[in-house]
């Protein structure tokens, strides 16, 4: 090996060769950062401690003039349903039900009375983010348990009460307020008495038990039933881009920000898709650079090689060396960037945790399978092309 | 390997020539292990083209040659490795030396590849064959009759059933081309080997068993 190596060894050219350490040390530096980056990053946005920890999404169709004018209707068709929880990011599906019958509330405050026409809805037990204790009716029974929005005792403490010199509510003297609720359907009338048993940050709505739903539909309401207009859906993980494309590609609506950690989601992989894509070309290039002088290399030692072929060397010793000179080259390159990705992370998470300092790290092992893969490809490429040269070398005239 | 066979070989160079009086070209040819032949010809006759023909390096030829009846043009390149480590051995008229190397590491390049002969016997033969304080040298450095021994001691460094060797003593004065002649035959007889010289006047001084004109 060695008399070989002294033999081939000549016209290796340094500057070429360093051309190509450095092009690919960038490109691959590049390409390993931005996956690694991507995977620090992402778990920003989702996972318990992330911006958006809110797993539920809440949709609705769109309402436009067209649709409103031309009786469309807004509610969600059994094959739409089945087909939002057939998605991969959709764990669970649940459908709002509204009351179909006339809702009148009023609250007897000392010799007034306030009171307003309203209406109610339910979702399956399961998606309440409040104490199910007392969650349930029975037909028969006269109290209706309820949950109201937080957003709502916030706008009534902080907006009509302030402006009106009435009391602020707190959470526990709402629930002691008696509240009479008149039920209208089918020429019917029920007179029940409403409490409010808890507050809902997630189903911005009046919501009662699901078994009261159905007793008071069943009783009370007239007209066939519909499909629901809102369904609430619990996610995988809320910054799954999957969401808003789904969601805008069949034209519903979302509440809120529900969806911007999708979208941020998104526009992070567009990001690091760039970079990626750049560090690519720039490791595409750097690997035409060294084929061009391995090329120039085995063409220049042709007459060597042919020789060496023809006493008895066989083509896949003599490629040796040219091969493990290239693959020992991708491999410090390897090595160097892997050891350089450590650096510039460090760096940049410290700027992280600066801003999140509650912030995990993501896993290394995908840049360094990124990484590791791009090394075995290019190699194995590398040797099969020179073998290929050596082979068109020994090929007789 | 026992035998070599040509049949109805011919240069596609010669190929339109009609007037081609030879022993070899558009005959049937066969060498066999243990027979010591001379190729005697004339320049351009196509001596180099006969040795690389057999050798695998050229293909520009109509007819066939054949290694014990299997036609060489479907060797695969493994076998024609093996053919050449083990089977046939080669002194090019241009040598096939390598300039950057000593005379030593041009024919340990073979003994390494084939671990042929011990070091001691390859530094015999450079004594007998007088290139002995050479073999430090640099080959690009040395006399085409130098290098011409270097190549030959390379030939040697590998087991072989034919041996060709093309114009061996175009340098040589008649006392090396003796000592040549004797190690040839040594070396030969002792692996049941075959010879086969190639000359375009002066001979190698060997038992030859059968002389084809080119």
């Amino acid at each position: 090996m060695t008399l070989i190596w002294k033999l081939l060894r000549r016209h290796v050219s340094l500057p070429q060769l360093g051309g190509f350490f450095l092009a690919n040390l960038l490109g691959l530096c590049i390409v390993m950062t931005s996956v690694q980056a991507y995977h620090d990053i992402l778990p920003a946005f989702s996972g318990e401690d992330g911006f958006l920890p809110n797993t539920y999404v809440i949709l609705s169709k769109r309402v436009s003039a067209t649709s409103a004018l031309g009786g469309h209707t807004a509610s969600f068709t059994e094959a739409e349903i089945a087909d939002l929880a057939r998605q991969p990011f959709a764990r669970r599906v649940g459908r709002f039900t509204s009351s179909r019958y006339k809702v009148f509330a009023s609250i007897a405050m000392g010799e007034r009375s306030v009171g307003t026409d309203m209406f109610f809805e339910s979702v399956p037990d399961d998606f309440v983010d409040a104490d199910l204790a007392g969650w349930h009716f029975e037909a028969g029974a006269t109290e209706i348990p309820i949950i109201l929005p937080r957003s709502y005792l916030a706008i009534y403490n902080f907006g009509f009460a302030e402006s009106q010199s009435l009391p602020k509510l707190s959470e526990g003297v709402v629930a002691m307020v008696r509240l009479d609720v008149t039920l209208r359907g089918r020429d019917m009338q029920q007179q029940l008495r409403g409490r409010v048993v808890g507050f809902s940050n997630r189903l911005n709505t009046i919501l009662v038990p699901e078994d009261f739903m159905r007793w008071s539909n069943a009783t009370l309401a007239s007209g066939a039933e519909q499909g629901p207009t809102r369904l609430i859906v619990e996610v995988a993980n809320p910054a799954d881009d999957a969401i808003p494309a789904y969601v805008q590609a069949h034209g519903y609506e979302t509440g809120g920000n529900d969806l911007d950690a999708g979208r941020a989601t998104y526009m992070l992989k567009i990001a690091s898709g760039v970079v990626v894509a750049v560090g690519l070309l720039i490791s595409g290039l750097s690997f035409f650079v060294l084929m061009l002088s391995i090329y120039l290399l085995v063409e220049k030692n042709s007459a060597k090689l042919h020789n060496l072929l023809l006493i008895g060397y066989t083509p896949s010793r003599v490629s040796l060396p040219y091969q493990a000179l290239t693959v020992g080259i991708n491999l410090a390159v390897l090595v160097l960037a892997v050891v350089l990705l450590y650096v510039v992370r460090g760096r940049y998470m410290e700027l992280l945790w600066q801003m999140f300092p509650q912030m995990s790290e993501g896993p290394t092992s995908p840049a360094l399978a990124f990484g590791a893969s791009l090394f075995v490809l290019v190699s194995a490429f590398n040797i099969l092309a020179i073998r290929h040269k050596i082979n068109v070398i020994n090929r007789p005239q | 390997m026992n035998e070599i066979s040509l049949h109805n070989v011919v240069p596609n160079v010669f190929s339109q020539r009609h007037d081609l009086h030879s022993d070899i070209w558009g005959r049937e040819v066969a060498l066999r292990r243990g027979g010591i032949y001379l190729v005697e010809a004339a320049s351009g006759t196509g001596k180099s083209s006969l040795c690389s023909f057999i050798i695998g390096q050229r293909r520009d030829y109509v007819g066939s040659i054949s290694f014990d009846g299997r036609d060489v043009r479907t060797l695969s390149t493994t076998e024609w490795s093996t053919l050449r480590q083990r089977h046939l051995s080669i002194l090019f008229q241009e040598l096939r030396l390598f300039p950057e190397l000593t005379a030593w590491e041009n024919v340990q390049l073979k003994n390494q590849l084939t671990h042929f002969r011990p070091d001691a016997v390859v530094a015999q033969w450079f004594d007998v064959l007088g290139i002995a304080d050479k073999r430090d040298s640099l080959v690009g450095m040395m006399s085409f009759g130098q290098q011409q021994r270097v190549a030959f001691v390379r030939a040697l460094l590998q087991p072989f059933d034919f041996l060709l060797i093309d114009e061996p003593i175009s340098h040589l004065d008649d006392d090396n081309a003796q000592r040549m002649s004797q190690l040839i035959l040594d070396e030969a007889r002792s692996r049941g080997a075959a010879v086969v010289a190639t000359s375009i006047g002066k001979h190698l001084p060997l038992p030859y068993q059968q002389t084809f004109s080119l």
